[in-house]
């Protein structure tokens, strides 16, 4: 909904999806598997994999999609993946480690100060403390709450939150008092008002 | 018939997929197709009250999903599951409509009436005279606005075992729209029946069956927008592209 395919800027819709280790990264890569369907171009980085089997098929059904899957992640030039030419070998800049952060986070840094990209964050940014929010880390265009929004989404400055939570039970809702706004229609997610 | 269930083991068995995925996407594209052709706001009936009537295998779990979802839409469906597996995955779909109130009728609606044919006897072996089947079908008439045939799938061979040869009975003669999940239930797979159900609307999974080619009623859906290109080229399903990012496409 916010990226239909004509409002891609390259002829390929080409879409990078970065999936961390847990829950979080599989969710992405459903989301990867229906952006294939939906006729996106995804192409999936995933460092650390779960030996959940619940996941392992997950990446399966997105490997017999014929969804590439990155060895590493090109950050010093954005190579267009769609266009088959190979990433030139990876310089990953880590800043020096401090004892919160762990390796793949920090490989995103220097993609946020990519110019002409867009990002997309599930749930939470990777970096950001769930309730605290962060000064620091990645700032996403687009912020797909899950169930319902975090804390940390009240940082969120970006230009379209969507909430995800429709199939959550009416007892589930009232119980955590969850106030969800009207969903339209059939539709699984309803756009929030844009932070003020 | 054959050939739609090599497609669903290879998604199983190549692809990976799990039942449980396939299953919701499935259901959530019957209550989806549903919402479209029958919005709540259509119905004469009080509330837009939709009778779900699920089957003994997949089908009926894939009704499970969809009861679950057009609760969630905004419709009041009442589910009846008289032969329920004894699986983990259908253990489950009941609880999330149970824990949503969704009501399971312990009968066939029915109205008690001391008349030949009525009797406690015919009652209790599950099987009614052919006599009944028109006062039944007056009631869901009266009780429901919708019908939703989740009995019978692609996987239907030979006999109808009660009781779902008298619930078939019954709904050949409700006037209510019926909705059919894949196949209209009781219909050969390929062939189809003359005499049998003639649902109003079908919801085709995955890919039309044989059957849907004398399907009559209004509202032709397909669903299920799950296919992986690789294998809609093998099997040359040469499905229509579906409309954006919607799970349904409306064929009719």
């Amino acid at each position: 909904q916010a990226f239909p395919l004509p409002s891609l800027p390259r002829k390929q819709p080409t879409v990078l999806v970065v999936c961390g280790p847990a829950q979080n990264g599989a969710i992405g890569l459903v989301c990867a598997r229906h952006l294939r369907i939906f006729d996106y171009e995804p192409t999936i980085f995933y460092p650390k994999r779960s030996p959940d089997p619940l996941y392992r098929d997950f990446t399966t059904q997105c490997e017999k999609m014929d969804i590439p899957f990155l060895s590493y992640l090109p950050t010093e030039v954005m190579i267009p993946v769609a266009e088959g030419r190979a990433p030139h070998p990876p310089h990953l800049h880590h800043p020096r480690a401090s004892s919160t952060s762990s390796e793949p986070p920090a490989a995103l840094c220097p993609l946020a100060s990519l110019p002409d990209l867009v990002l997309l964050s599930f749930f939470c940014h990777p970096g950001w403390d769930v309730e605290a929010g962060s000064s620091g880390g990645i700032s996403p265009d687009v912020l797909v709450s899950l169930s319902a929004p975090k804390q940390c989404a009240r940082r969120f400055l970006g230009r379209q939150h969507f909430v995800a939570g429709r199939f959550l039970p009416y007892d589930v809702q009232k119980k955590f008092e969850l106030n969800p706004p009207e969903y339209p229609g059939t539709e699984c997610v309803v756009a929030l008002r844009a932070p003020r | 018939q054959e050939e739609a269930q090599a497609i669903d083991q290879e998604l199983f068995t190549e692809y990976k997929f799990s039942v449980d995925q396939l299953m919701e996407l499935a259901g959530l594209s019957c209550a989806t197709a549903i919402a479209k052709a029958y919005p709540p706001s259509s119905f004469t009936t009080s509330q837009p009250a939709v009778l779900v009537v699920c089957g003994p295998g997949n089908n009926g779990g894939d009704g499970l999903v969809c009861a679950r979802h057009l609760k969630l839409f905004g419709y009041e469906p009442t589910v009846y599951y008289p032969k329920r597996p004894n699986k983990p995955l259908f253990e489950g779909l009941t609880t999330q409509c149970q824990k949503m109130d969704i009501p399971f009728l312990p009968e066939f609606p029915a109205e008690v009436r001391s008349s030949p044919g009525w009797g406690p006897r015919s009652r209790a072996r599950g099987r009614f005279s052919a006599a009944a089947f028109p006062v039944q079908a007056a009631l869901i008439d009266e009780l429901y606005g919708l019908v939703v045939d989740a009995i019978f799938g692609f996987s239907f061979k030979g006999a109808v075992r009660e009781p779902f040869g008298s619930i078939l009975g019954t709904l050949e003669r409700v006037t209510v729209p019926i909705a059919s999940i894949d196949v209209p239930s009781g219909w050969d797979v390929e062939k189809g029946k003359v005499d049998g159900l003639q649902p109003d609307m079908l919801i085709s999974l995955t890919a039309p069956k044989k059957a849907a080619m004398h399907f009559a009623g209004r509202y032709h859906f397909l669903g299920g927008r799950f296919v992986p290109a690789a294998l809609e080229k093998k099997y040359a399903l040469n499905l229509p592209p579906y409309p954006e990012t919607e799970c349904v496409l409306q064929l009719t």
